[in-house]
């Protein structure tokens, strides 16, 4: 039997019934759909998160207080108040730490910040000047705080282009006063709009030395983190082994298991954010395809419908010459078209929707978000889509090609 | 030799635990060129007789030769080709694919076949010109009359020039006028070599045929020449 003539029979049987074809295969085409939208949203969402650790700068370590957190229980551990100003002087001697070039020692905390009657929540961040440099902020108007500052915990503070033009609109800031928990602090910088860098919503920060924060703001003696930068790329793992050995020395650690810090580089961050988008990805695809795989059940439901509705047909077949395999490749032809032409519509639909989410989530998160279609997500949508036509169409395939001609035909 | 041969050939059907026996030992033989009527009354097992004979079916024991070769040593692919080469069927009920064309329909033998696709319009229109519906090739079958229907069902059997058409009472729903027409055809075809068995319960069509076989309950009751054979006046229907 020529391949042509069972497409033009599986085609035309599909013709005379459009909207059961139409609901069959919409089950498919949600399913292809998702996946598709599942997987392209997960993978913009991976290459926005990569660019944003990617922007901390690939010299750059992070020593966080506790040790690194393997469990739900572990996460109180990142409250320990391990990292002390000892700690720094330690981290800032050569003969300790090898290829450090600077540290910058961070406390952080959710604050209200006002102007006479104007309040506005904002994170605070006391750092020194290699925050600065490692966001790549620097001060539109006004200067950065000096090194003699910090030393002195002055009261002064650097101010996001959100916050300022919440508190002061067009006004000059620069040189006014303004209260972070009852302490008068003077404004000597204004930052430009910058949005997100690095996971750090630029915009809504209030920056101030580390030491000012520490005394009168969070009324503590330990820090956050430690932002380090190393001298180049290629000493980082060295520097890290040093930072571990210094600070266990430090804080009299012998047994690793208790270490009460943990150290992350770029690469590290970059490794943990795949792995947390993929198995995000890899949940909410499998989401997808269980939507897929009603869509399936759908298939073969009406397939064996079908079948039963043309048990007479089958019958006459048989009688005319129609062999077992015949009849299979017939009906099994009919539930790839259907599956095929589902899946094709689900890619389609696909991409658009995953285009429609793109320009939404560019307008929700100020991230700069990427359209991105996962190739592998096409492919997989064509493939599964197809897998599913001839796993859910080879039942009632199987059965209408087993039927006896003289059965078939006496079938009322 | 004969064409078709069955020797004490039984059939019986089983269902719930129940065995309801429809042949119970047929022993015939049909030569090549032969119109045998098969009579009886209503579940006298003719239909299940043709069935069997027409390889739609598995008979339950006994013997069966077709052209000298036992069925039981046919595989399904080889019954299938017998079915598509050797035998053409024309039913009571026409079993036409009602929303395809008359062509496509008389096609449909072909498709199961070796011929060539290029020769398929060829040939369909050749069958259809035999039973004379060429002015109806591209209605869709369900827009045709009884008659017409089975006029399309015999130019479907006759496509692939088969040895032996197997007719189960094709003109159990017509009208007389239009029965008479498909007997002429049949005889027609009959005296162009083809073997035709021919299944049927009403006597005036039987005496078509050069041999009438009568069941009843299974068993052949008679099987005989017919002496004067009927055949059709110029309007088409028999005397």
């Amino acid at each position: 039997m020529k391949l042509t003539y069972t497409l033009k029979t599986a085609l035309s049987s599909l013709k005379a019934h459009k909207m059961r074809c139409f609901l069959t295969i919409l089950g498919i085409v949600i399913g292809v759909l998702s996946i598709i939208l599942v997987m392209s949203i997960g993978q913009s969402a991976k290459e926005l998160i990569l660019n944003q650790i990617e922007g901390i700068g690939a010299k750059t370590i992070a020593v966080e207080p506790g040790r690194e957190p393997k469990g739900p229980s572990d996460f109180l551990e990142m409250f320990s108040d391990s990292l002390k100003e000892k700690d720094i002087a330690l981290l800032k001697n050569p003969n300790n730490v090898r290829g450090l070039a600077e540290i910058a020692p961070v406390v952080y905390q959710s604050v209200v910040v006002s102007y006479q009657s104007e309040t506005k929540r904002a994170s605070i961040i006391g750092s020194s000047a290699l925050m600065a440099k490692i966001l790549d902020i620097y001060p539109e108007t006004g200067d950065f705080f000096t090194e003699e500052e910090i030393r002195q915990d002055a009261a002064v503070v650097l101010l996001g282009y959100e916050i300022k033009q919440e508190l002061f609109g067009p006004s000059d800031a620069i040189g006014e006063q303004v209260k972070i928990k009852n302490k008068t602090f003077r404004v000597i910088g204004i930052f430009p709009k910058k949005g997100m860098i690095s996971m750090f919503d630029v915009d809504n920060l209030v920056l101030v030395p580390y030491t000012t924060a520490q005394k009168y703001i969070l009324g503590i003696n330990y820090f956050n983190e430690f932002i380090l930068e190393a001298e180049t790329e290629s000493i980082v793992p060295t520097t890290v082994k040093d930072i571990e050995t210094t600070l266990r020395e430090s804080h009299n650690i012998s047994d690793l298991e208790k270490d009460d810090f943990h150290i992350t580089t770029q690469a590290d961050a970059i490794e943990r954010a795949n792995t947390i988008t993929s198995i995000l990805t890899a949940l909410l695809t499998s989401v997808a395809a269980i939507s897929l795989l009603v869509g399936g059940i759908g298939i073969m439901n009406i397939m064996l419908v079908s079948v039963l509705e043309r048990t007479r047909e089958v019958g006459l077949r048989k009688a005319l010459g129609a062999t077992d395999n015949n009849i299979l490749s017939q009906f099994l032809l009919e539930s790839i078209i259907l599956t095929g032409l589902g899946g094709t519509i689900g890619i389609i639909l696909g991409i658009f929707f995953a285009f429609i989410a793109s320009l939404i989530l560019k307008t929700i998160v100020p991230l700069g978000w990427i359209f991105t279609i996962s190739f592998k997500a096409i492919f997989l949508g064509l493939f599964v889509s197809a897998f599913v036509g001839v796993v859910f169409g080879l039942y009632p395939a199987k059965k209408a090609s087993q039927k006896s001609p003289t059965e078939a035909l006496r079938y009322e | 030799m004969p064409l078709i041969e069955v020797k004490n050939l039984k059939k019986t059907y089983f269902s719930d635990n129940m065995e309801t026996p429809v042949l119970k030992g047929i022993s015939l033989g049909i030569e090549k060129g032969e119109f045998v009527a098969i009579m009886g009354p209503s579940g006298s097992g003719k239909s299940t007789l043709l069935h069997m004979l027409g390889f739609l079916d598995e008979f339950t024991s006994g013997v069966y030769n077709f052209e000298d070769k036992p069925a039981k040593s046919y595989s399904k692919n080889e019954v299938a080709k017998i079915r598509n080469e050797k035998m053409g069927f024309i039913f009571q009920a026409f079993n036409l694919l009602p929303k395809s064309s008359v062509l496509d329909n008389v096609k449909l033998p072909l498709f199961y076949s070796k011929t060539k696709e290029k020769d398929w319009d060829k040939l369909a229109l050749s069958s259809i010109d035999r039973v004379g519906l060429s002015h109806r090739v591209n209605y869709e079958a369900n827009q045709l009359s009884g008659g017409e229907k089975q006029r399309v069902a015999i130019a479907r059997a006759l496509v692939n020039n088969p040895d032996v058409i197997f007719a189960d009472e094709p003109t159990g729903n017509l009208d007389t006028k239009s029965g008479g027409q498909i007997m002429e055809i049949l005889e027609s075809i009959n005296k162009q070599g083809k073997t035709i068995i021919l299944i049927t319960h009403e006597t005036y069509t039987a005496q078509y045929a050069q041999r009438i076989i009568h069941l009843k309950d299974g068993v052949i009751e008679s099987d005989e020449q017919v002496k004067e054979r009927k055949t059709s006046n110029k309007d088409g229907f028999i005397k």
